[in-house]
């Protein structure tokens, strides 16, 4: 069943959370990009997911530089102890510094690194703290009940008992993991969360340098889900719940993944970031200004710009969604603005290119859509598509996601001619308007408008369809812009120099050695 | 200057006034000569005071200058020399000992977000949420708070939320609404299931029923916009006129095919739905403040005031009742 590579050491260790090689999209395809980018260097990946049955299979054919993979399933392999309980006292010692450490978290001020160090030489296998300890010993039991009566506003001690232990639980499967892994000369994490504290236990346990490089941010992404999650109790009654205080499971979930970043930005060296505003969002969560840079996407123009040849003179009206079909890519605002679209343009299409296999309930919520506004002619399900068979045939890249980093497939519509009408999110308006003046001197490769407003969608999209003047200067803008900003032969440059920096003190210890 | 040069001239005429007396026996009129020149010291010396006066306004520049001439006029030398003290005192001494490095300040504006206070009480959660100074963790509080809002209140709030600058507000109001959307279209899907599965016209009727009330409730949020809300609209009066055929007694099922022919424009019909509703039983405050809508849109204003007249003293539902009460005749 497990036939992945398997080596003794690695250049660089990837740390994945729930992406490549298990999930397709843009995360993947640019770890996929980048691996085959550099050839000369041995990668090893670390792959961790959920449940063992949500990733069935590989969705990207692993290139030959990649020697070793294995797979963590967070979810299914969570004790690795067997679960047989006895009277233990616990290290009191190594118990205190546990606190010390939550004070400073508490305290809202940064974690000193030799605290960390120990707390993290504490659950490493053969630590002072073996899981059994967390789990059953006495010293773990006096914390959390004095933590539940200091700190909790829940009245539930067992909502609280449980909420601490799964939340802790995994820590100590990380370190095992960490303790495990084969030698790498540096780490490289695509996101905080477990992946990036991974990192940091990593970095600390080995010396060796971590990148990060943070597509979305993954901590604005967990506590908008736990925002919004229903598994969460709150079980104050009525006189106890101030409708608007948060529950205090859900602040201390959030405040959980908050430290996790922080503790994967303070052991990271350098923290990338796609664009701007999320280079100043890492700063305002605790990474250190001076560590941070921004490495932009590229794309094979070589490859896309061969397309624009094989597009005729007329503009197809064709609208094309190019992604996932999931809530985040919000589809239904796409499938909306087509009623719109096909009222005042009535030969206009609209294609969903994408894998449908992820969240089948909300394929379905789509297709009711489709049909409840009479759309079934013209707007089509495609599935996965080859984007060079696809991109000749379309008028524009649509994409009506509510949150999106700096989507791959509007540099390739760019490159290969088509010009993109988007919502307002991560990059998008940098990369359709510009960002710095030189780049708005490029001009406008499309529209830019609000999220889950359908009528703005399909206005913008008729008016470059069916003004092709605004439309020729829309893709000839978005030709200049990709051509001159955003080449992977620019991004190659840009991380061939980070790992060289991250290999070159190991490097130089080889020879000594 | 001027108040220099008004200041002495002051006081030399005093002075020369004063001497006039002194030497009176040398002259024709003396008192006459004395009180012109007093006098005219007099008013020199109040015109000296005002200038030298911190500013006033034009009424008590008026009346402080008639005060300072008439102390000097009335009170000959002791006036004089008291308000000359009094300038020089005031202008000089007390000017030296005021504290130097003094900036004007503007006077804080409220923003009752700033007061420790762990709610939303004071500013109401839409104030907070409108408020861009408000730092986006409060703000995303006050945002979470809103769940607990009913969905008619809060799918406007959220839908102004989605242009945010926020990403983090943005994304948490656009899940809101998106769940309360979901929600029902879940209800109406599963609705339409038990639709298709009914056998007994009773059943039929009561699909219909709760169907028709389900599309209703997708634009009474909010919750549809645009075409879409057409659609809802027209999915709503078809349902809702289906259970009217295997129901006709359905008092209640006339209103909402007025509601969603007044959603889709077609106020006429929408009329007539209404005062079926009325006819069949439907109590007045439920069907009058539809009518009255109706009239107001006609802008047949004393329609509205007569039809709206009945429910001033019922003491139903606040929105109503306030409406009643701004178009009733007192």
């Amino acid at each position: 069943m497990n036939a992945y590579p398997t080596a003794a050491d690695a250049d660089v260790a990837l740390l994945l959370e729930g992406t490549y090689p298990f999930v397709s999209g843009g995360v993947s395809s640019w770890m996929h990009q980048i691996i085959l980018a550099h050839p000369d260097l041995r990668f090893a990946l670390v792959f961790l997911g959920s449940r063992r049955d949500d990733y069935p299979a590989m969705r990207y054919e692993l290139p030959a530089n990649v020697v070793h993979l294995e797979t963590h399933f967070l979810h299914d392999d969570l004790s690795e102890a067997p679960d047989t309980p006895r009277s233990r006292p616990g290290n009191t010692a190594a118990f205190a510094d546990i606190d010390a450490l939550h004070s400073a978290f508490r305290s809202g001020e940064a974690v000193s690194p030799k605290l960390m160090q120990t707390a993290c030489a504490h659950i490493r296998p053969g630590g002072a703290i073996p899981e059994h300890d967390f789990r059953h010993a006495e010293a773990a039991w006096q914390r959390i009940t004095d933590h539940y009566r200091k700190h909790c506003s829940d009245p539930s001690f067992v909502d609280y008992f449980w909420s601490v232990r799964i939340m802790h639980q995994p820590l100590w499967q990380l370190a095992r993991i960490a303790d495990k892994l084969i030698p790498a000369r540096a780490y490289h994490s695509i996101s905080t969360g477990y992946a990036g504290f991974l990192g940091a236990l990593l970095a600390q346990a080995t010396g060796r340098p971590l990148i990060l490089t943070e597509h979305g941010i993954y901590t604005k992404e967990r506590k908008i889900d736990l925002f919004q999650s229903e598994w969460i109790n709150d079980n104050r009654n009525a006189f106890q719940r101030d409708p608007t205080e948060l529950s205090y499971f859900r602040q201390l979930w959030i405040r959980f993944f908050e430290q996790m970043g922080r503790l994967s930005y303070d052991a990271a060296d350098p923290i990338i970031a796609l664009y701007e505003t999320n280079r100043a969002r890492q700063i305002t969560d605790g990474a250190a200004a001076e560590r941070t840079q921004v490495i932009p996407n590229g794309v094979s123009i070589a490859r896309l710009a061969p397309l624009r040849a094989q597009r005729g003179d007329a503009i197809p009206p064709v609208l094309c969604l190019i992604g996932r079909v999931v809530p985040i890519k919000d589809v239904k605002n796409f499938i909306r603005a087509m009623r719109t679209v096909i009222t005042r343009l009535p030969g206009a299409e609209a294609w969903i290119a994408g894998p449908l296999d992820e969240d089948p309930a909300y394929v379905a919520e789509c297709r009711n859509l489709i049909d409840s506004l009479d759309l079934g002619d013209t707007v089509r399900l495609l599935g996965m598509q080859r984007i060079d068979a696809l991109l000749p045939k379309i008028g524009l890249v649509v994409l009506s996601s509510i949150s999106e980093a700096l989507p791959l497939v509007v540099l390739e519509g760019f490159a290969a001619g088509v010009p993109c009408v988007s919502t307002d999110v991560g990059s998008c308006r940098q990369l359709i308007e510009g960002g710095d003046a030189e780049d708005r001197a490029f001009g406008s490769a499309g529209a830019v408008v609000g999220i889950a407003d359908p009528q703005a969608l399909a206005d913008a999209a008729l008016n470059l369809l069916s003004h092709p003047e605004r439309w020729r200067a829309a893709r000839d803008a978005g030709i200049r812009r990709v051509e001159a900003r955003y080449s992977d032969a620019l991004m190659f440059q840009r991380y061939r120099a980070v790992y060289d920096h991250a290999l070159a003190p190991s490097l130089a210890k080889e020879p000594q050695s | 200057m001027f108040a220099l040069f008004s200041g002495l001239s002051a006081l030399l005429l005093e002075g020369l006034a004063l001497w006039l007396l002194g030497t009176a026996e040398h002259h024709t009129h003396p008192l006459a000569i004395f009180l012109l020149a007093h006098l005219a010291a007099s008013a020199l010396l109040a015109l000296t005071a005002l200038a030298l006066m911190p500013s006033l306004t034009a009424g008590s520049r008026r009346s402080s200058g008639l005060l300072m001439f008439a102390l000097s006029a009335f009170i000959p030398l002791l006036g004089f020399a008291g308000i000359a003290a009094g300038l020089w005192i005031g202008r000089y001494r007390l000017a030296a000992s005021r504290p130097r490095g003094l900036r004007t300040l503007d006077l804080p504006a409220l923003d009752p977000h700033q007061r420790e206070r762990k709610g939303f009480h004071q500013s109401g959660v839409s104030g907070f949420l409108r408020n861009r100074r408000v730092p986006t963790p409060q703000r995303l509080k006050a945002l979470v708070a809103l769940q607990h809002v009913p969905g008619r209140v809060a799918s406007p709030l959220l839908r102004d939320l989605l242009g945010d600058d926020s990403e983090d507000l943005r994304l948490l109001a656009y899940g809101m609404l998106d769940r309360k959307e979901k929600t029902l279209n879940a209800q109406i899907h599963a609705e339409q299931q038990r639709l298709s599965s009914a056998r007994s016209s009773i059943t039929q009727a009561l699909a219909h029923t709760r169907l028709a009330g389900l599309y209703w409730e997708l634009i009474y949020q909010q919750l549809a916009q645009g075409d879409l809300r057409t659609h809802a609209a027209e999915a709503g009066l078809r349902h809702a006129r289906e259970a009217l055929a295997l129901r006709p007694s359905g008092a209640g099922l006339y209103l909402r095919c007025g509601q969603c022919l007044l959603a889709l424009g077609r106020a006429p019909e929408a009329e007539v739905a209404f005062e079926a509703a009325r006819a069949a039983g439907l109590p007045d405050h439920r069907v009058l403040p539809h009518l009255a809508e109706l009239a107001f849109l006609r802008r047949d204003f004393a329609a509205v005031r007569r039809l709206l007249a009945p429910l001033g003293s019922w003491r139903g539902m606040m929105g109503v009742q306030k409406v009643a009460q701004f178009w009733s005749p007192q």
